[in-house]
């Protein structure tokens, strides 16, 4: 080695650079944000005026039924439970249950998205390069990831909280509290997140996949222990008061003082109760003030304690993540790609290559299949732990009811599987289509091939769930078959849209599937794949529902009308058909035509 | 101005750089140049502060970049291969945030994008949204960004990928330039007559070891036979690291100074 001892420097040489105090970083960083903001937005407003109207009214009517619902729900609870007592208990036991599953979400999805922002992207490897303290680039980022991973809850759980209070006719300061409650709630799992990643990162940059995995399964064994725990060992008949009372208590670990998720719930119901013109409005409006005051103040020393662990960790965390060596595993050609390969002996080679190329993709990016997992393992999950109910309740119709519902979920995670995945598939296509788009292949057969991947990919997976659900709720062969086949034509259907409106609508300027799949196109698909499912549910449930009422289900048989339901049925199947192949074929039309027109 | 001192960072049991002691003197550019998967973009990410050596010490103005990282930090510029932008802001919000990020007040800013701008040719695009730009406007515009603040030190990873013959030009004049005003500039390139044009001083790294370090004429005295050129040097150089286990023991280390 002939590298020269290195010549001490008598630091430093060179007079400091003027450094920004914290307030005018803070201030500039701000103002970044505003710029970036009201740029976005007003490029939307001048370049995709219709697609923010449409994105807008989407929502709002989301926001609008989802406030019908629970609305209608909170009144439900109202009526029949009249006795103050219980119904308090009960609208405490809704909010803690939501609040706590809402921490644990939280936590999680900070965390993850945080990991991201903090360690993976580029414009912190930007930062780093300028003279910014490190708390101010942590701060940045833990706003954003806070802001990300809350708005889903901001979206669903507002009309919740506001219907609660249209329902039980809280004053005005209920709705102006519910504001900074939620946002100094969201905070504190935010922090914890962030609090965590950063330790893991700086202690266990190696093992933060193993932890995860841990995490995950740790998590699971502690939702079936919950799960298992409120429903063992029921001693009272189902629906019954007894069985309210003893579920509310079962309920009870979720209104543990120390949880955030509790300050908040009782603050928000004590804020309902708020007035001044009772003893007991006033106690209930200084007892709302306390909790929030305990809420905000706990989001404030959580906010200090993630900056000092950022100060202290994150920069050394940075480091020791990117000291990894990338794994460079040698990957061997797959038994199962080969299988795939004879098993679609009728397809053209190309296409065949085509699917193998993309199942390899899919397989291979983790994100993919494990997000599509979860969903599924949550779902057969639920499926199997719904026997009880087909003991307990012998109405055929409520089972039959149920089963179909149980099909409309599958279609329902089934369509955002297609938004998230493979409707973003022909615009990620664009950055490569210097391989397939120089290759001796018509562009219709790369559309053939991804509709194939998708559809046989999807309906495997979704006909065991769906004969699980059947199979635990003990439903008649011929809701089993109504549902198979309704299972095939939600597979084709969805494919068929998202691989269509994909090529239609496809996002070439994005490397990102789930930026791709956030945009106007990803939102239609999920829209028109939303009312697709609804339609084959309808078309399917009601005929087989009312046919098999008729039939006997629910006591006295009419023969008279028995005849005319099954041909009801069968019109029902048959038109769900025609439906399925509709929706396969249309949107594929529509994206051959422009994926052939397609320049990149 | 640069200072690496005795530095060895590794990835797992990978050693990407190992025990790198270099100078660059204010008013000096030097060239890194090796194969790819040497070390050099790894030596690069210490001196801006993305990771901090295994062992060792770096240090920018005297300023250690492991302690001391905002202040380091305030005497650079930076120029990345990929160069990363805000793709919804336009030229000029960008160039007014880095100035702002490096302590210059709104006069001062409007005055030094002023004449970066003019200095980069960029009025055509300057208020346009960055996603709107091609590599090579992009190029120009974090060139421009790097020079806001007059840093002391510049550090270039590929000073030339993506621009023009018109722009490429500009830049190596500048390098020259802001050189011979007492900046210390660090580039690293897989061109080989670019490091011969620009540099004053040239180093061969390879495996993470720096194998040789001077001007082209003393790493062609180096290896006691006349190359007629640089890239015939660089070729047997990194040729015998690859054969064998400590090359650099065979070759005589030269320092500009």
């Amino acid at each position: 080695m002939t590298t020269q001892p290195a010549r001490k420097l008598p630091p430093p040489v060179v007079p400091p650079p003027r450094l920004l105090g914290a307030p005018e970083e803070a201030r500039l960083f701000w103002r970044l944000r505003w710029r970036l903001a009201s740029n976005i937005f007003r490029q939307a407003f001048q370049q995709a005026r219709f697609r923010m109207s449409l994105v807008t009214l989407l929502t709002g009517l989301l926001w609008v039924g989802l406030f019908g619902l629970f609305a209608q729900g909170f009144h439900f609870l109202k009526t029949t439970i009249p006795e103050s007592v219980t119904h308090d208990e009960t609208a405490r036991a809704v909010f803690s249950i939501f609040f706590v599953s809402l921490t644990v979400m939280l936590v999680l999805s900070t965390g993850i998205i945080l990991y991201g922002g903090l360690f993976r992207s580029a414009e912190v490897r930007f930062l780093f390069s300028l003279p910014v303290r490190v708390e101010r680039i942590f701060l940045h980022k833990f706003q954003e990831a806070v802001l990300f991973s809350s708005w889903g809850f901001l979206l669903l759980g507002t009309p919740m909280l506001v219907a609660y209070g249209v329902v039980e006719e809280g004053s005005w300061y209920y709705f102006a509290a519910i504001i900074p409650f939620t946002l100094s709630f969201v905070y504190i799992p935010g922090a914890i997140g962030a609090i965590l990643v950063l330790l893991i990162v700086r202690w266990l940059p190696g093992d933060r996949r193993k932890l995860l995995w841990l995490a995950g399964g740790l998590l699971a064994l502690t939702a079936a222990a919950v799960s298992w725990s409120i429903r063992r060992n029921i001693d009272n008949d189902l629906l019954t008061p007894a069985w309210f009372q003893e579920m509310l208590a079962r309920l009870r670990f979720s209104e543990t003082r120390l949880l955030p998720s509790w300050w908040l719930s009782s603050g928000l119901l004590e804020a309902v109760r708020a007035g001044w013109d009772t003893a007991e409005g006033r106690r209930a409006l200084s007892e709302s003030v306390m909790f929030l005051a305990l809420t905000i103040s706990n989001a404030l020393f959580l906010h200090q304690l993630a900056i000092w662990a950022a100060a202290g960790l994150y920069r050394g965390g940075y480091s020791a993540l990117h000291a990894e060596r990338p794994s460079r595993k040698r990957l061997k050609p797959a038994r199962f790609d080969s299988l795939v390969l004879r098993a679609a002996f009728f397809l053209t080679p190309a296409m065949r290559l085509l699917i193998v190329k993309d199942l390899r993709l899919f397989r291979r990016d983790p994100v993919q299949w494990l997000q599509f997992l979860i969903f599924f393992g949550l779902l057969a999950l639920y499926f199997l732990n719904i026997r009880r109910l087909s003991y307990d309740v012998n109405y055929v119709s409520w089972v039959t009811m149920i089963s179909f519902l149980n099909l409309a979920v599958v279609g329902l995670i089934l369509s955002t599987f297609t938004t998230r995945f493979i409707f973003p598939m022909i615009s990620l296509e664009g950055r490569r289509f210097w391989i397939l788009g120089l290759l001796p292949v018509k562009r219709e057969t790369i559309l053939w091939g991804k509709f194939l991947f998708a559809a046989v990919g999807s309906v495997v997976p979704s006909t065991l769930l769906i004969l699980l659900s059947d199979f635990m709720l003990r439903v008649s062969p011929l809701v089993v078959a109504v549902h198979v086949l309704a299972c095939c034509v939600l597979c084709s259907g969805l494919s068929g849209i998202a691989v269509g409106l994909g090529a239609k609508m496809p996002n070439l300027r994005d490397d990102s599937p789930s930026r791709i799949a956030a945009g106007f196109g990803g939102t239609l698909n999920l829209v028109i794949s939303t009312g697709y499912i609804a339609a084959v549910v309808l078309l399917t449930a009601l005929p087989c529902h009312f046919y098999l009422a008729a039939a006997g289900g629910l006591g006295a048989p009419l023969d008279a009308t028995t005849d005319r339901l099954w041909n009801w049925l069968l019109a029902g199947a048959a038109g769900s058909i025609v439906l399925g192949v509709v929706a396969t074929l249309l949107p594929l039309r529509i994206g051959f035509k422009a994926f052939r027109d397609l320049e990149f | 101005m640069i200072e690496f001192e005795n530095v060895t960072r590794t990835y797992g049991r990978k050693v990407a750089v190992a025990g790198l002691s270099l100078v660059v003197p204010e008013g000096q550019v030097f060239a890194f140049l090796g194969p790819n998967g040497a070390g050099k973009t790894t030596a690069i990410k210490m001196l801006v502060g993305l990771l901090r050596p295994s062992s060792g010490h770096v240090r920018l103005g005297g300023y250690d970049l492991s302690t001391d990282a905002r202040r380091a930090c305030g005497l650079l510029g930076y120029v990345p291969d990929v160069p990363f932008l805000y793709d919804k802001l336009t030229g000029r919000e960008v160039l007014h945030f880095i100035a702002g990020m490096h302590g210059l007040d709104e006069r001062a800013a409007v005055e030094r994008v002023h004449r970066e701008m003019a200095h980069f040719e960029l009025d055509e695009f300057i208020d346009e949204l960055a996603e709107t730009y091609s590599h090579g406007m992009k190029q120009r515009l974090v060139f421009a960004a790097a020079m806001l603040h007059d840093p002391a030190v510049l550090v270039i990873d590929e000073p030339l990928v993506g621009l023009d013959p018109r722009s490429a030009r500009l830049v190596k004049n500048l390098l020259r330039e802001k050189a011979n005003r007492g900046a210390a500039i660090l580039m690293s390139t897989h061109l080989l007559d670019v490091a011969e044009e620009i540099a004053d001083r040239i180093g061969i790294i390879d495996r993470g070891k720096l194998l040789c370090a001077g001007t082209l004429e003393e790493l062609r005295q180096s290896l006691s036979q006349r190359h007629s050129s640089l890239e015939q040097l660089f070729l047997e150089v990194t040729a015998a690291s690859g054969e064998s286990a400590a090359p650099a023991e065979a070759l005589e280390h030269h320092r500009s100074e």
